[in-house]
């Protein structure tokens, strides 16, 4: 029996498995993506076009496809699942570079001076001891003072004399100073001369202040150096504009309210729209004396004197 | 004589809108003519393109009104509307009441409208919402707020307020020396 015809119709009917191209197809599994790189047939792209990309995205969903079953798989409840390997293309990144953080005052000096950082261990030796302990925190070395057990007190010290407050405060103090300077660099990094920020504080104060008074500061003493107080500038279009010009802002104007009137309508949930609650409490309060029940039921009475 | 800020076009339209939404359009894109929006004073005139121009040659102390009054700047900012932009309103006026003969005379001396006095009120009109009031042959008298929606006004009693005060056209006697 000769069945090569049947073959042959049948084969007629499927498109090879594999795809061949002038350039091979680019294929990264990792993120599902074929490229191809060949130009555009001209002649099958004015002919017809959606036949013509229809015939490229079969080749490139073939070519991917037969890349996923050359994968290594894994078997799951779904059945077998093929082991993607990480992506090869290199997707450019969402967000622009993190700008490099402004220098401390700290470190413009040491850059000034020439000073190399030298970045300091954890720990210490600790003679006494003789081991290992933290500089700073739990059991730290900086509060080996304070937490001794006993401590020398020189001959000519006073009644009140406490060396472990002493020890302590003297720790604070430089905890202190250094989150000072730290907010102090958070602030020049902002862009904010600290001096400059304060004076602007001490002068809107000051000009409050002056306007405080019952006249508005109209019949208070004048000190000596003492200036005019400036407000806002108003400026204001000119009468004479373009009719129609004034008509399109006011349109726009209105179109803005619109779209913000929108915004600020969220969708009512269901029971919301059946149920007025503010109604139903003023309901509920009149039946029971006037009070609203969530009132009442703080209280622990019934009848109170709530707001209606 | 001046035109609006944003800030002040936005307080005037806001309060306008209150009454006759959308239409707002119609009073700023109208067909026969340019017309717009003047401050004088603390208020605000509907003034037609010629008027205007024709006010522009007046100073400012010597300018007493010109166009139509809409309302006023309160010190603090707050735009308050006049009876004298009834006219522009009750022609766009999304919601409307309408109010027996025997409840104009009530609400013409400044009372508000009661339940009693109401002849006719826009379907689903809702809750605290601008209405131009009506004599039942169709004459502007005025405006206010509704206190209720349509649906919870069947309920109440024949004393209760259903539309509050805002302007009659009363006031074109009573307030004769402040209104324009």
């Amino acid at each position: 029996m000769d069945v090569s015809g049947i073959i042959a119709s049948n084969a007629a009917k499927y498109q090879p498995v594999e795809v061949e191209k002038e350039t091979p197809l680019e294929v990264d599994p990792g993120l599902l993506l074929v490229t191809d790189l060949n130009p555009i047939d001209q002649e099958g792209y004015n002919a017809n076009l959606e036949e013509h990309l229809q015939s490229l995205a079969r080749d490139g969903v073939q070519a991917l496809l037969a890349s996923l079953f050359s994968l290594p798989t894994q078997r799951s409840d779904e059945g077998p699942l093929a082991q993607l390997p990480p992506p090869t293309t290199a997707l450019p990144r969402a967000k622009p570079l993190p700008k490099p953080k402004p220098p401390t005052k700290w470190e413009q000096f040491a850059a000034a001076k020439g000073i190399q950082h030298r970045k300091r261990d954890k720990r210490v030796w600790d003679e006494e001891r003789q081991d290992w302990v933290n500089r700073w925190g739990r059991d730290g070395k900086n509060k080996q003072v304070e937490e001794q057990w006993i401590t020398e007190v020189p001959a000519n010290a006073d009644v009140d004399h406490d060396p472990r407050k002493i020890a302590r405060d003297e720790r604070k103090a430089k905890v202190a100073k250094n989150e000072k300077q730290r907010l102090g660099n958070i602030a020049r990094a902002q862009g904010a001369n600290p001096r400059g920020v304060r004076k602007e504080e001490i002068e809107r104060t000051l000009t409050t202040a002056r306007i405080s008074t019952a006249s508005m500061g109209k019949f208070d003493k004048k000190l000596d150096g003492e200036k005019k107080v400036r407000g806002v500038k108003r400026k204001f279009e000119p009468t004479e504009k373009s009719l129609s010009e004034e008509k399109n802002t006011s349109l726009a104007l209105i179109s803005k309210m619109g779209s913000e009137a929108k915004k600020m309508r969220r969708e009512p949930a269901a029971e919301e729209s059946v149920l007025n609650v503010r109604k139903a409490v003023r309901f509920a309060g009149k039946t029971r004396g006037g009070a609203a029940p969530a009132r009442g039921a703080a209280r622990g009475r019934g009848r109170g004197k709530g707001k209606r | 004589m001046r035109p609006l800020t944003e800030e002040e076009s936005r307080a005037v339209f806001e309060k306008l809108a209150n009454y006759i939404g959308k239409n707002l359009i119609h009073l700023i894109d109208r067909p026969d003519g340019a017309y717009c929006f003047r401050l004088q004073k603390d208020r605000v005139y509907y003034v037609s393109e010629d008027t205007m121009r024709l006010g522009i040659s007046v100073a400012r102390p010597n300018l007493i009104s010109l166009g139509t009054c809409f309302g006023k700047f309160s010190k603090s900012g707050k735009f308050k509307l006049h009876i004298t932009a009834l006219d522009c309103i009750s022609k766009y006026a999304k919601y409307k009441v309408w109010i027996k003969p025997n409840g104009e005379m009530p609400f013409l001396y400044g009372n508000h409208v009661l339940k009693a006095h109401l002849g006719r009120i826009t379907e689903d009109t809702p809750e605290h919402q601008g209405v131009v009031v009506f004599s039942m042959n169709d004459m502007p008298l005025g405006f206010g707020v509704t206190s209720r929606s349509t649906v919870d006004t069947r309920k109440l009693d024949p004393t209760s307020i259903i539309v509050f005060h805002q302007a009659d056209v009363g006031e074109y006697l009573r307030d004769e020396e402040t209104l324009f």
